[in-house]
């Protein structure tokens, strides 16, 4: 099976991933991530400056995906872990992502929680790592 | 615009047939629309087809398929396209078509969806699943196809306090209304205690929250209002008919705890045919995961947000209830072949609305006015319609 | 002024495995360790490395950093330029000027020197050194008992005030047959001859620590610490006391007991563990040791206060999660 997503498609996104790159809408001032064409926010502004984003955030909702349900490229992680979770996250900044958990607390997660983006290894295709980011509880 | 009327309807059965392919379910689903035609048709007069495929399941026929089975049907040279929208690819076949014959343009136009799930492995099954998301970040986040919903259920159970309970009480419930069709991948009852306690899939989902993957077809044909009588006494009209789209990743999102594509093309087939939530007698909506069931009754305007679970607890949507749900036993229980859903739903109403239910224990009595509604993957596009039956 | 350390930071993985669960599991457990750090599925020496660079560039403009010197005996990948990775993930200059450092557990003081010479060749004012290292040897061998993982970094300005670099000195000669790996190999082997390993430690770590002391001019009395390199903690400390420095020295820089030996990474982290103690004024010593074999032996003098790590390796220390030696057989891909 071939890589589900593409080495020059990801690496298109690599300073997304790599360290969570945003855009203020020049127009409304607000924070798009992922970068839109259109500001998602005033649906008129097209103009943009880079923002990095801080990567804190709290929790908005959460699940923990089953280790035998788990996408093909995610099944050497969910054997080693059995499951994991996967957390929608709101940034301090604004917008909302959607990332896996890591060092999940013993007592479970909760909405609300305060979490931050760390570096880690998403999955390796074609023996090629996919880094990005993922998040920690603070 | 000119009225449109369905004039006939057709289905294979949902679930496993390992010696047919998508040309041999469509063609059972076609043969069967034609045989209900009441009057007859030649099948020379059908003018376009629409035919939702997501080709998922391992890819078979990505380009083209819509001639290829109008070939092997003997309709060659009909205008054939395929429509695309993940999981709602049958119900936009079904909008395309309404809309191709309310234009004018067309008399008589067949919506037909087709799906082969069950020919790959589990893991080529799930790698196919999770592209109908967002696949850059969604699918990126280890997320599946459940997870995105199970993001939105445990939002919901949070806001609202929606107990794990009511989710099974959606997958108890369309079991059971499964049990007499013959249509159905799933003809037992499950209790409630099996649904609470199927292996996990993604928290707060375990198994028995989850829809099947399956292989099946319908068909739908659709004749402008005008020429209806020409072929039946009994049509039923599509009376609105609305779509509508919405950010495709869920972070995109405003709000996790409804669907804002299903409130938009609820909305639009609502006023398209002058009716209000209040007047729908029954309904088929799409409950790829019990969370969905849930989220569509409010995005439906059935109740408001955040109560839906209340319909539940007092067995409303229930067959025998003031406003029966899936009666068909839904995606959950009917079974799922994406792109045969959407159509398979107005096969289920256009039956039920002329009586025809196949077992007397599962015809909705009385029903005049049921709604369809057909999701594309978690919320990124919705088509709703509004049928009206001219009685039993 | 002098090159001097101005901020730092460091890393280690949340996952321990403890003494017991190799001693329940196998019968003993071959390395003198409480517990050891251990990389989760989703870590590797280059997100480790990220994790420590972040803490240490916390209160710097990544767009002043003109040197980047990376170590690790265990990159991810055996042929690949890393130092991209890094410039992505912690936001640094695309000119920066690059320089990896692997091979041995020397690599991470190779990658300090490097960096002090590299800044020479910049405008910009700060090198960024990261040292991240997780050695890997077949759970069959003994060897893999002790291999745990870390991560720290240093940020070298031209001028500064912080941890004062003073001056290094070197040693290398040939021992082979000491914790090596051939190309292509996964995990390091060792002929396991102890008088011969023995020797060679302590010909070519004493060789470095009496050159250091005698190219300062000092004694071991004028240092507050001195931070061993840490793969035989036994051996170090033995080689401490006979070349005249007491316990009471060499205490605040070992870490090897709850991290276990994270390769080129153990004694930079035991100097960012020293630094949490140390005062303006005292000098600190590191001393690093590649099998095969090679040593330097750095000299240090805190000339000013350095910011607080945002994470102080004694909090690292304490938040952790246990494995069982299943687990750990899962993370290192055996099972
Ligand atoms: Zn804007």
């Amino acid at each position: 099976m071939g890589a589900h997503i593409s080495i020059p498609m990801y690496r298109r996104t690599v300073p997304q991933r790599y360290r969570l790159a945003g855009q203020r809408c020049t127009a409304c001032g607000r924070v798009n991530f992922p970068p839109k064409a259109v500001c998602r926010y005033c649906r008129t502004g097209t103009g943009f400056d880079s923002v990095r984003l801080s990567g804190r955030g709290t929790v908005y909702s959460y699940t923990v995906i089953a280790g035998g349900g788990a996408p093909p490229e995610f099944s050497e992680e969910a054997r080693c872990k059995g499951s994991y979770p996967v957390v929608l996250v709101e940034l301090e900044e604004g917008p909302r992502i959607i990332a896996q958990l890591v060092d999940p607390p013993e007592e479970g997660i909760t909405v609300g929680m305060k979490v931050e983006a760390v570096f880690r290894r998403i999955y390796e295709e074609e023996g090629v790592i996919r880094y990005g980011f993922k998040f920690r509880p603070v | 615009m000119q009225g449109v009327a369905i004039i006939g309807a057709g289905q294979t059965r949902y679930g496993d047939f390992p010696d047919l392919g998508v040309k041999e379910l469509f063609a059972q689903a076609y043969f069967e629309m034609l045989r209900s035609v009441d009057r007859g048709l030649d099948p020379g007069m059908i003018q376009a087809a629409y035919i939702g495929c997501l080709s998922a399941g391992g890819g078979f026929q990505l380009g083209q398929l819509a001639p290829l089975l109008m070939g092997h049907v003997g309709l060659p040279g009909v205008n054939a396209v395929r429509v695309e929208n993940a999981c709602a690819s049958g119900g936009y076949a079904l909008f395309n078509a309404a809309c191709a014959v309310a234009s004018g343009k067309f008399d008589l136009v067949l919506a037909a969806g087709v799906e082969k799930m069950r020919d790959v492995s589990s893991s080529k099954g799930r790698y196919w699943l999770g592209v109908s998301g967002d696949t850059e970040y969604e699918r990126l986040a280890g997320s599946t196809f459940a997870g995105i919903y199970a993001l939105m259920a445990a939002r919901y159970m949070h806001q609202y306090g929606l107990k794990r309970e009511h989710l099974s009480m959606v997958a108890v419930k369309n079991h059971r209304h499964a049990v007499n069709n013959p249509k159905a991948q799933f003809r037992r009852e499950i209790t409630i205690d099996q649904a609470l306690k199927g292996a996990p899939v993604a928290y707060p989902f375990n198994v028995w929250d989850c829809s099947p993957t399956s292989d099946g077809a319908a068909a739908v044909l659709l004749c402008s209002a005008k020429m209806a009588a020409n072929f039946t006494d009994r049509p039923v009209y599509l009376r609105g008919f609305g779509a509508a789209s919405d950010y495709l990743a869920i972070h995109d999102r405003d709000s996790i705890t409804g669907l804002a594509a299903t409130r938009k093309a609820a909305a639009e087939a609502y006023r398209q045919a002058g009716v209000s939530p209040r007047e729908i007698d029954f309904a088929e909506v799409h409950d790829c995961f019990t969370i969905a069931e849930i989220l569509a009754y409010a995005d439906l305007g059935f109740c408001e947000e955040g109560r839906a679970h209340h319909l539940l607890e007092e067995g409303v949507t229930q067959l025998g209830g003031r406003l029966p749900v899936n009666v068909s036993g839904g995606l959950k229980a009917k079974g799922h072949p994406i792109g045969a859903t959407g159509c398979g739903m107005a096969c289920e109403i256009f039956r039920q609305l002329r009586g025809e239910a196949s077992e007397p224990s599962r015809q909705v009595k009385n029903a005049r006015l049921a709604l369809s509604h057909n999701v594309g993957g978690s919320g990124g596009t919705a088509a709703v319609f509004i049928y009206q039956g001219g009685g039993q | 002024m002098a090159k001097s350390v101005v901020s730092y930071g460091s890393y280690i993985p949340f996952l321990r495995i403890r003494r017991e669960e190799y001693i329940s599991a196998l019968g003993s457990c071959g390395a003198d360790i409480k517990e050891k750090a251990v990389m989760d599925i989703d870590e590797d020496t280059v997100t480790m490395a990220v994790e420590a660079a972040s803490d240490a560039l916390a209160g710097v403009d990544p767009a002043r950093v003109g040197v980047l010197a990376l170590a690790s005996a265990n990159f991810p990948y055996g042929e690949k330029f890393i130092a991209g990775t890094l410039v992505e993930a912690l936001g640094l200059s695309g000119s920066v000027l690059t320089s990896h450092h692997g091979g041995s557990a020397l690599a991470g003081s190779e990658a300090f020197l490097a960096a002090l010479g590299l800044l020479d060749q910049t405008d910009r004012e700060y090198a960024l050194v990261i040292v991240s290292d997780a050695p890997q040897a077949s759970p069959s061998s003994g060897l893999d008992h002790g291999f745990g993982a870390a991560a720290c970094a240093f940020v070298l300005a031209r001028d500064g005030s912080g941890l004062e670099f003073e001056g290094a000195c070197s040693r290398a000669g040939e021992f082979m047959g000491l914790r090596y790996r051939t190309a292509g190999e996964t995990g390091v082997r060792d002929i396991g001859v102890g008088a011969y390993s023995s020797m060679a430690y302590n010909e070519t770590v004493s060789a470095s620590l009496s050159g250091i002391l005698e190219k300062m001019g000092r004694i071991p009395g004028h240092y507050r610490c001195l931070v061993m390199p840490q793969a035989d903690v036994r051996a170090d400390t033995a080689l401490a006391k006979k070349m005249g420095f007491g316990e009471d020295q060499t205490r605040d820089g070992l870490v090897y007991n709850l991290v276990g030996d994270a390769g080129c990474c153990t004694p930079f982290l035991g100097l960012c563990r020293a630094l949490e103690s140390a005062g303006t004024g005292e000098k600190i010593l590191v001393c690093t040791y590649g099998a095969g074999s090679g040593s330097h032996s750095m000299s240090f003098c805190l000339n000013g206060p350095l910011p607080a790590s945002p994470r102080p390796v004694g909090s690292l220390l304490e938040k952790k999660r246990q494995i069982g030696y299943i687990h750990y057989l899962k993370l290192k891909r055996i099972i």
